[in-house]
């Protein structure tokens, strides 16, 4: 009886230790979840390919926004300084891998001063070769409608301004517009979106 | 319940504590995430190396190799500070003197941003700042007249000066100078 009994004390303790972990494994990896891949969230605003959080680097920011801006843009200015938005798909929806080529085209936003940077999806800059990581609103030739256009990918594209994006893993596209106009910071879905396609077949 | 055998309710209190706990670790990783990254960046070893502590310091122009905040603009150059109010004010002074954009943000330790002050507010002025805590010496009488007071939400907190470069090949002969003129002392 007593060999029992300290059978199934040792037993009980086991299991209960066992599902304690597994309840704080549970809780941490559905917060890492959440912040990481979910997809909803009641500030995020949606435009084309690009989305961006209306409560990004404001005090007003609830605790998941908090949380998801320190994990991928610490450090942000709220939407009256800065609005930035993000793509990690093209237009039809399928992600962005470097391998890939695409071209970024549209009209400059409705902003002071504006910026497209390529990132990896560990959200740190390429290691470019021809150090170029960005096109901005200082660098950019608009053609004859008013348009910038650019390329990512391993090679550049004729004609285009070209930011390398080597190796292969997924790639994240950030608009960054600095004094956006008091329409867009008010609205930030009128903005009017680069659109990303890609430039050949990507295997 | 009350005909619930003893594995039955065992089993029941386990679901409740185990719910409780998942929740609890949510919640606790949520919050702390922002201030344990925040922490990281105002007391890491790359904050320690460039000896940032009430005092203004200058990274080189954002490349590749920029690899402490995520998502580095290569578009801006960057001089930072970290603000501790808790033994007095911290001063702040800049003067930039640029018609291009620039701004002096201020973020407590959970990560927001609950100042900014750029260009279009200041023109070619310069700035002024007295960063004070909560509390008895928010109203510092030796604070100069024409400075400005701000309140920090949290003892200590990051100051990122943001100086726009297009091109900085072509400016950096103008954008260096003026973004070297941060300062930022404990008074």
């Amino acid at each position: 009886m007593t060999k029992h009994t300290r059978y199934s004390r040792v037993q009980r303790l086991a299991i209960g230790a066992s599902l304690y972990l597994g309840a704080l494994a549970l809780g941490m990896g559905s917060a890492w979840w959440v912040l990481r891949k979910a997809t909803w969230s009641g500030t995020l605003v949606k435009v084309g390919a690009w989305s961006g959080s209306t409560l990004t680097g404001s005090p007003d920011a609830d605790m998941y926004t908090r949380a998801r801006v320190a994990l991928e843009g610490l450090l942000a200015l709220g939407r009256n300084e800065t609005m930035y938005y993000r793509a990690d798909t093209d237009d039809s929806g399928r992600p962005l891998r470097s391998r890939c080529s695409y071209r970024v085209e549209g009209a400059p936003p409705s902003a002071r001063w504006w910026s497209i940077t390529a990132y990896a999806d560990d959200f740190f800059l390429f290691d470019a070769p021809n150090k170029q990581y960005s096109l901005n609103g200082t660098t950019a030739q608009l053609d004859a409608v008013g348009h910038f256009a650019l390329s990512t990918g391993p090679t550049p594209q004729p004609g285009l301004h070209w930011l390398p994006t080597p190796g292969d893993r997924g790639l994240v596209l950030t608009l960054r517009l600095y004094n956006p106009t008091a329409d867009l910071q008010a609205a930030p879905s009128k903005l009017k979106p680069p659109s990303i396609s890609p430039l050949g077949a990507c295997p | 319940m009350k005909n619930w055998s003893f594995r039955q309710r065992l089993w029941f209190y386990r679901a409740l504590t185990l719910g409780a706990t998942a929740v609890i670790a949510h919640m606790a990783l949520v919050w702390a995430l922002p201030r344990l990254i925040m922490h990281q960046v105002m007391a890491g070893q790359a904050a320690q190396e460039m000896n940032m502590l009430n005092q203004a310091a200058f990274p080189p122009p954002v490349d590749a190799s920029s690899r402490r905040v995520v998502m580095p603009s290569p578009d801006m150059l960057y001089s930072v500070c970290v603000f501790d109010v808790s033994q007095g004010p911290v001063r702040v002074t800049a003067h930039p003197g640029l018609s291009s954009y620039w701004s002096i943000a201020l973020y407590g330790a959970n990560s927001d941003n609950f100042f900014v002050i750029n260009d279009r507010a200041v023109g070619k002025a310069a700035i002024d700042l007295w960063l004070v805590s909560k509390g008895p010496n928010a109203a510092d009488p030796t604070v100069p007249v024409g400075a400005q007071v701000v309140v920090t939400p949290s003892e200590k907190g990051f100051l990122l000066m943001r100086v726009l470069t297009g091109d900085y090949e072509a400016e950096k002969s103008v954008l260096e100078p003026a973004r070297r003129t941060l300062v930022c002392h404990k008074v």
